[in-house]
């Protein structure tokens, strides 16, 4: 166990986070947008997250080898971005230029009030790992002003 | 008397809340992992057997080993996660304290030592 790890798991914690904050601003950004990257209506994205485990190094192979847990906490990684699939909202608007035949446009399936949530969600959780980090830092300077 | 029963166990106990650190600030992390299980590391009473273990108690305590384990008893949320972001967070800050107190309490045992060494 290297003696900043705590340190590192926090900030994992807060990339995670902000990524998290980033797709949310995608979505809002782009909750009107017909046309996307592919050509097609944006589709909401979704971070997932996954619980990052050290597999080499010296700490992975001494847990390992100490019967204890597969590895020591390595905090948190983001696994990937996934669209989310569920089906895109049609609204009647037939002045718009991407509507089809009977007037219709596919709209993106972002829900406004859901990605504020989100948002919170992930301000909240971003905020419990900086509270998590000072009192890393704390107690390093504490352990530190032993020595003067 | 430098380095006693009591001085070793200060130290263990620093260790312990050092890895106890990792462990909740971990749980804290991974707060929105789907099926993550929390960890937690009870130096406590690895520390309380190895101090009640009577004579042999110091070498008990240079043998003690903490390890991080999956803590199977809180409760279970929708996403299949063990993490209660408040609780950690209480629990990060007790942590905290401790490590503090233990801390605290070297570095005046340190102060004495060297008072008794005649520095000033």
């Amino acid at each position: 166990m290297g003696m900043f790890d705590g340190l590192e798991i926090s900030a994992s914690g807060l990339t995670a986070e902000r990524m998290r904050m980033d797709v949310v601003a995608q979505n809002l950004a782009n909750a009107q947008t017909t046309r996307g990257a592919d050509g097609q209506p944006y589709r909401r994205q979704e971070v997932v997250l996954q619980e990052r485990t050290p597999t080499s190094g010296f700490g992975a192979a001494l847990a390992g080898a100490m019967g204890g847990r597969t590895g020591t906490p390595g905090g948190v990684q983001v696994a990937q971005i996934a669209k989310d699939q569920t089906p895109l909202k049609r609204v009647y608007d037939p002045g718009h230029p991407d509507a089809d035949a009977n007037g219709y446009v596919q709209m993106p399936n972002v829900d406004s009030v859901s990605e504020m949530v989100d948002l919170i969600s992930a301000q909240r959780a971003y905020e419990a790992n900086v509270t998590a980090m000072q009192a890393a830092k704390q107690m390093f300077s504490k352990t530190l002003e032993l020595l003067r | 008397m430098l380095f006693d029963t009591t001085q070793l166990a200060l130290q263990r106990a620093i260790e312990g809340a050092a890895m106890r650190q990792t462990a909740l600030a971990n749980n804290l992390a991974n707060a929105n992992t789907p099926g993550y299980q929390r960890v937690d590391v009870d130096f406590h009473s690895a520390l309380g057997r190895a101090l009640g273990s009577g004579t042999g108690a110091r070498s008990a305590l240079e043998r003690t080993g903490f390890s991080t384990q999956t803590d199977g008893t809180g409760a279970v949320r929708a996403d299949g996660s063990t993490v209660d972001p408040d609780a950690e967070a209480a629990k990060l800050a007790a942590n905290a304290l401790e490590h503090q107190a233990a801390v605290q309490v070297a570095a005046t045992r340190n102060a004495i030592l060297n008072i008794a060494m005649g520095a000033r």
